[in-house]
């Protein structure tokens, strides 16, 4: 059985690889030729050709947005993961505090912030700020609602026998509390860098003077579309890649956890 | 019982610390309490938008279009990647790639694309809600236990039959929950797509308030929007309750 699952593995990958390689150079070669038999109009959809030749011409340009998009992301994630980190620790583990503050959590978690968003810009102005704010906001709140029910869900046996053997309080978070939520604060890491990234790309679509999503609503306004499809795959190909890292030091961790 | 009082408690703190500062503060940049009443008086008695109830009425029908839009495309698309294991296996972890991009990233080509009204909205809408379906769609399939689908085989049952009287039960729990942050999240897209740039609608009339810095009126109009999205999330709960009922 382990045989047969072995020889049959690396032709069933390649079987998957190709169809995803097939794909997508058929869906490229179906927009380009739709492009160029006039179906669609390259105003609206540019040629796949086009948008390569934008990306090229743009280079620089776009690099330097993409930092600044990136940079004012790393800072909202580093806030965001440390505020809700702490958070969820201390209200999930004080009972109290989490059945009083559970509920406000939730519907702050779930509400639309894009609401606030237009009051954020009116204290904060244009700009940076603005973006880390709500970034940070955005990324806060999956962060601490997953650490929460960690938390809350740690063994309590683990935490009594700790007190028996007479843990202090600093000692009960540092060495009991905290790895057991080890899995929970990467998954949380995980969906928090993107809605990082969706937070400070919205404000700078909103209300930003730079940055990608100013680059890319000004490309729209302007109706550069090859410019603006360039652009998009390259925030697209730079969020993947930052997903994947995580997952990446996701999986070393679940090893290295055994 | 007394949680519920320290929550109330820690609501009017919350609200009373609001109003005090709110007082202090630059009437433009902050609104306190007691001016927000007035204003929302005068948004619902049509007086400061006369225009609210068509607006309201545009928002809720892109939400519904986005929302019908994303779960049949949805549904269609997790079938489809389910049951063929090959196209699942190629389609599946690319789709999830696509799932890892912050969805605002397709908005400006929307609209572009679909322009300023109503269609690049209903886009968004449908984009947003269009993977929790689908995602809830093949993790229901996974959830069936293969044992009953053979034991109905074995009894003679058609494939329809074992769709209609087997899977669709086993996996209701699963594919209900998505269905509703589907509905969630179309609501949200409707929304951030109004914000981001339209002429009619809740987030024209936010940015309209916004703009001219009737930060009351803003105020007001976000508390109209919270209802809707309240709202949807209430029927939305309310439905999932029935069908899981149903189920058992």
């Amino acid at each position: 059985m382990a045989s047969s699952m072995a020889a049959s593995r690396p032709p069933l990958q390649r079987r998957v690889r190709a169809l995803q390689l097939a794909t997508v150079g058929v869906a490229l070669a179906v927009w380009e030729t739709a492009v160029r038999a006039g179906w669609i109009d390259p105003l609206f959809v540019p040629a796949p050709s086009a948008v390569g030749a934008a990306l090229g011409t743009m280079g620089d340009t776009a690099l330097v947005a993409l930092g600044e998009t990136l940079s004012k992301t790393a800072i909202a994630y580093v806030l965001s993961v440390a505020l809700g980190l702490a958070a969820g620790l201390v209200v999930g583990s004080v009972r109290l505090l989490r059945e009083v503050l559970n509920p406000f959590v939730m519907a702050l978690y779930s509400l639309p912030k894009i609401l606030v968003l237009p009051w954020i810009v009116l204290l904060l102005g244009y700009g940076t700020a603005p973006a880390i704010f709500y970034g940070t906001i955005h990324g806060l709140f999956p962060v601490t609602v997953l650490v929460m029910g960690a938390v809350r869900d740690v063994d309590r046996t683990l935490v009594t026998v700790a007190r028996a053997y007479g843990a202090t309080t600093w000692q009960l978070y540092w060495k009991v509390l905290l790895p057991a939520i080890v899995p929970s604060v990467v998954a949380g890491m995980r969906l928090g860098i993107v809605f990082c990234l969706l937070g400070v790309l919205v404000v700078e679509m909103f209300a930003g003077v730079r940055g990608m999503g100013y680059v890319m609503s000004s490309f729209a306004n302007g109706f550069r579309a090859p410019e603006l499809f360039a652009a998009t795959a390259l925030v697209s190909a730079a969020s993947i890649a930052i997903v994947l890292v995580l997952d990446h030091v996701n999986e070393r961790l679940s090893h290295w956890r055994g | 019982m007394t949680v519920l009082a320290v929550r109330a408690g820690l609501l009017l703190v919350v609200l009373g610390l609001w109003e005090t500062v709110g007082r202090a503060s630059n009437p433009l940049l902050a609104v306190p309490p007691s001016a927000v009443l007035p204003a929302l008086r005068d948004l619902l008695l049509l007086r400061s938008y006369p225009d609210l109830p068509a607006n309201v009425l545009l928002t809720l029908r892109e939400i519904a279009a986005a929302y019908a839009l994303a779960v049949v495309a949805g549904l269609a698309c997790g079938f489809a990647l389910g049951f063929h294991w090959l196209i699942g296996r190629a389609w599946g972890p690319m789709l999830a790639a696509l799932y890892a991009v912050p969805a605002v990233v397709w908005y400006p080509s929307l609209m572009l694309f679909f322009g300023l009204d109503a269609a690049s909205k209903i886009a968004f809408g449908f984009l947003l809600g269009f993977f929790p379906v689908t995602l809830a769609v093949l993790a229901g399939i996974r959830q069936v236990n293969p044992h009953l689908v053979t034991v109905a085989r074995a009894y003679g049952a058609g494939s329809l039959t074992v769709f209609v009287r087997v899977m669709v039960p086993a996996m209701l729990f699963t594919l209900v929950g998505g269905l509703r942050t589907a509905l969630a999240l179309a609501v949200v897209g409707v929304i951030v797509g109004e914000v981001l740039g339209s002429k009619r609608g809740m987030g024209a009339l936010i940015n309209h308030a916004y703009g001219l810095l009737r930060t009351a009126d803003y105020v007001a109009l976000v508390l109209v929007t919270l209802a809707l999205v309240v709202g949807s999330d209430v029927v939305a709960s309310l439905v999932e309750r029935r069908a899981r009922r149903w189920n058992e």
